[in-house]
């Protein structure tokens, strides 16, 4: 159950997932044509990934779900030597997790235990990745279950307003693709169908391996030569990245009764890996800091505003709110954004906020679990998993213009949703836009 | 002169207070020291150098269990303006700036025995972090402006809480749980009363509870014990002890037993799929704390997938999931048993949830491997909660706030000597037969089609 526990602030941390070992230490390696990045830890907990890239690109729009039920299926559905019971016995023995999860870019089986118990995970682990068996009951088990979960992320307004945000901002690509699914297209999905999917997907030029462990380098890569050595090398992959910028704003609502109002905007951001990159992570979290001032400390519209980057094949930034008072929201939003355009950050913020990469460096990387993950979706959607141990170097090189001439540039047209009531708001407020003073000024 | 006077009384006061608490007395893990200060702060230095930070921390004991209906969501209010102003950062805009030259990572809770206050940075700004903590926790200042702009913010969280069904759901359990004092166990508190709060009341929490001898001081991270605690002395040691235990001067009332068990259907458009929740009032840590051990044991139990209630449940196809907790409190922790059904099932999932409870009364409930198994799962969750240290202040806080640092030294062990009798006693004096608060919050039209108000009754 959950336990309620009341948080001053929904904080992002700072953007850019990073590492808190030396880079020295980490290092990368080919086996059986596969990368393998390991990280030594410094601890006693074993965290290892195997990626399977591409995420919404590697299914239709009409499969939608199937990847996740199928990563879903690898450590529900028994594997060719363990029912599923017996699979899960043996990692509550030891405490330990193996299961899987995909998003928009890929999708992952993750397992995490005590060293001392590699011997027992290790085992599961890899039958679970080659030699799953989708048996049918547990797999109509897992079905009803992933139809359960998405009726449930509709309900918890966070969640469902950013894929409302994602389904109107993105209509007509491939990233507009919920890796949930839809309930009609998980109901109908066979486990032959997931199986024959899952075999499709699972070959080494898709996959990728990040371990998060002090381990014995020729015996771990023994081990990952025995289990990539059953997988098939399959056809080249690309991971394609595709630009984001809307040519007006737009106000799409949903009414809901909600005891508050759900405000989200979608707009454009650099490309990963581009020169902007850094530039623009760094201004939206100064801008995350300007807006919750704004709007939280100066206006009292609302308990969580924010504003963030999300980087994947497809990067955006977005800005989200709950208020009850949504049209005060956006006037203050509108100025907000065009001081930045019109006067740019002030040194001081750019300075400090060097000041937090460094503290955010350290602390959001003290689990083996956040590194494998940093240097996973840095490797996928930046092209380099070094860029997570480099960001902190990188973004002391900034200057003050990089970080306001990036803000200035992508910010631009926005893709307003709003769920809650729907009375309460003046779309046209939403779709105005802010007030073409900037010297890149967002216009209809 | 009088002044003067006064100050040394209350320090030989606190002295005396806490001599009997000598440092030879509260155990530790390795790496964690201990101290208090003259004036009554109990001081924890936890040096991890695994990452080059410092993580700071006070918590004090204060939250929902201190408020009576006029206070109901103060302590979580006045959390909320700590990080507005205070003598050396007179608006929220110059605390947050500070907050940035530190690069601080910062954040403060309020929970139902505890509210707590925490900032992460390098660690050579350690001395300038606490010197910030101190200005903040000690010489806040409370304007009618800022408080106008605050209540809404938190009046939002509120909010919030209420568009998402499980918090409708747990809300109207609480009330039901714990009767009149329902605003003892609920720290969001009452919108009327947030929306009208003052500056007095903010400075009648202040001068009940922000005392040094209501509050522990943490100090995590990649730095020597003998300096931070130097540097604390210095910094908190001429914070004035209350002179008296605000806990025993405004002592909580003791909760009243369930005297019949109550079920409750909760109907609302936003619950896309339906929850249910059983709860009893649970142990105590002051009246039973072996029994706060066996709670967590026989979860942990319940939680394995080889346990008859996952079995039936969850391998069944009846719940996606099902899960049972304690909440660890000093003063009656609820014990939750909490299942997403299947929709499609309801009824069905409900009768083997009631089931599955009438049967934990039999012996053969668990199997001594399943104790063993998950004795063997909290051992080694003792090895991931240490993982983070930034998180390690809070884990203890919580501890010496609902129980004692003593407890959350000795958790691991206590429950290795768990036995079958201990749980045993614990489910016949908190669970079997007691009355309990069962909830359901549904889709009016699944509600309609299954009739839930027909079977989600009590019998």
């Amino acid at each position: 159950m959950k336990k309620y526990l009341f948080i001053l602030a929904i904080t992002a941390l700072p953007v850019g997932l990073v590492c808190a070992q030396s880079p020295k230490d980490a290092y990368e390696t080919i086996v059986d044509g596969v990368k393998v990045i390991v990280q030594p830890s410094g601890n006693g907990i074993v965290e290892i990934q195997a990626i399977i890239k591409g995420g919404v690109q590697n299914y239709p729009a009409d499969k939608m779900g199937i990847e996740s039920l199928a990563m879903t299926a690898l450590s529900e559905c028994g594997t060719m030597n363990h029912d599923k019971n017996s699979f899960k016995d043996q990692l509550d023995k030891v405490n330990a997790s193996v299961y899987g999860y995909s998003n928009k870019n890929f999708s992952v089986l993750r397992m995490n235990c005590i060293k001392n118990d590699f011997d027992t995970v290790w085992p599961l682990f890899t039958e679970a990745l080659t030699q799953p068996k989708f048996d049918a009951k547990e797999f109509a088990r897992i079905q009803q279950d992933a139809i359960n979960a998405l009726k449930e992320s509709e309900s918890q307004p966070d969640a469902a307003i950013d894929k409302y945000a994602n389904k109107i901002a993105f209509a007509g690509r491939s990233y507009a693709e919920d890796p949930a699914g839809t309930v009609d297209i998980i109901q109908k999905l066979t486990p032959e169908q997931t199986a024959a999917y899952y075999k499709g997907i699972l070959t080494r030029s898709r996959l990728l391996i990040v371990v998060v462990a002090d381990m014995d380098r020729p015996a771990l890569e023994g081990k990952l030569k025995t289990l990539l050595d059953g997988i098939k090398k399959g056809y080249p992959f690309e991971f394609k990245k595709s630009f984001f910028r809307s040519y007006q704003n737009t106000f799409s609502s949903e009414p809901r009764d909600l005891a508050t109002n759900y405000v989200e905007g979608v707009t454009s951001g650099p490309e990963a890996g581009s020169p902007d990159y850094d530039a623009f992570q760094v201004a939206m979290r100064i801008f995350a800091n300007r807006h919750f001032l704004e709007v939280r400390t100066n206006n009292g519209l609302s308990y969580a505003p924010q504003a963030w980057f999300n980087a994947g094949a497809t990067s955006v930034a977005k800005f989200s709110v709950s208020t009850t008072q949504p049209d005060k929201y956006i006037a203050v939003f509108d100025q907000l954004v065009d001081k930045v355009k019109t006067e740019g950050f002030k040194p001081e913020e750019v300075a400090n906020m060097k000041t937090t990469y460094l503290t955010g460096f350290y602390y959001k990387n003290e689990t083996n679990f956040a590194q494998a993950s940093s240097i996973a979706s840095n490797e996928v959607i930046y092209g380099d998993w070094k860029h997570s141990l480099q960001l902190v170097e990188d973004v002391k090189k900034l200057t003050t213009d990089d970080v306001s001439n990036a803000f200035r540039k992508y910010i631009g047209n926005i893709i307003w949703v709003y769920q809650g009531d729907t009375k309460k708001v003046n779309p046209l407020l939403y779709t105005n836009g802010t007030l073409h003073k900037a010297d890149n000024p967002v216009s209809n | 002169m009088i002044l003067r006077f006064t100050k040394l009384l209350l320090f030989c006061f606190a002295f005396t207070l806490f001599a009997k608490h000598s440092p030879a007395q509260v155990r530790l893990p390795d790496g964690y020291y201990w101290k208090v200060l003259p004036n009554g702060l109990q001081v924890v230095v936890i040096e991890n150098s695994k990452v080059p930070l410092a993580t700071i921390e006070i918590a004090v004991k204060n939250g929902a269990y201190t408020e009576g209906p006029e206070f109901s969501g103060l302590s979580h209010l006045f959390e909320h303006m700590f990080f507005k102003a205070n003598k050396d950062y007179p608006d929220q805009a110059s605390f947050l700036k500070r907050t940035q030259e530190l690069g601080a990572i910062w954040n403060g809770t309020t929970d139902v025995e505890r509210v707590n206050y925490f900032f992460t940075f390098d660690r050579d700004s350690l001395k300038a972090g606490l010197k910030f903590m101190n200005a903040a926790i000690r010489f806040p200042i409370y304007r009618e402006e800022d408080m106008k702009k605050e209540r809404p913010v938190v009046d939002g969280e509120f909010q919030r809480g209420e568009s998402d069904p499980y918090f409708q759901l747990w809300y109207a359990i609480q009330q039901k749980l714990w009767g009149d004092l329902v605003t003892r166990k609920v720290a969001i508190g009452i919108h009327e009363v947030i929306n009208t709060a003052t500056p007095e009341k903010m400075m009648v929490i202040k001068n009940k509870y922000y005392f040094p001898n209501n509050s522990l001081l943490t100090i995590c991270g990649d730095v020597k014990h003998d300096e931070a605690f130097a540097m604390a002395e210095k910094i908190f040691g001429d914070w004035a002890n209350s002179g008296f235990d605000p806990i025993q001067k405004y002592p909580i009332p003791p909760f009243k037993p369930l005297d019949k068990s109550i079920y409750f259907v909760k109907e609302t458009s936003i619950a896309q799929t339906p929850y249910v929740q059983f709860s009893w009032q649970g142990p105590s840590y002051l009246t039973d704390s072996a029994s706060t051990v066996a709670a967590d044991v026989f979860s942990t139990i319940v939680g394995l997938n080889s346990s008859k209630l996952q079995q039936a449940l969850v391998d069944k196809g009846l719940a996606s999931t099902v899960s049972l907790g304690y909440t660890t409190c000093k003063y009656v922790g609820p014990i939750d048993l909490f299942v997403v059904p299947n929709p499609n099932k309801l009824q069905e999932c409900y009768n083997e949830l009631l089931k599955q409870v009438g049967m934990f009364a039999d012996s053969n409930y668990f199997t001594d491997e399943q104790l063993k198994n998950a004795k063997a799962i909290l051992l080694r969750n003792d090895i991931y909660n240490k993982e983070k240290p930034s998180t390690l202040p809070s884990q203890m806080s919580y501890m010496w706030c609902s129980t004692s640092l003593n407890y959350y030294t000795d958790n691991t062990d206590n429950y290795q000597k768990v036995t079958r009798a201990d749980i045993q006693k614990y489910l016949n004096t908190y669970v079997i037969g007691k009355a309990m608060v069962a909830g359901m919050v549904i889709k009016p039209e699944l509600s309609k089609q299954v009739n839930a108000a027909s079977f989600f009754a009590a019998k």
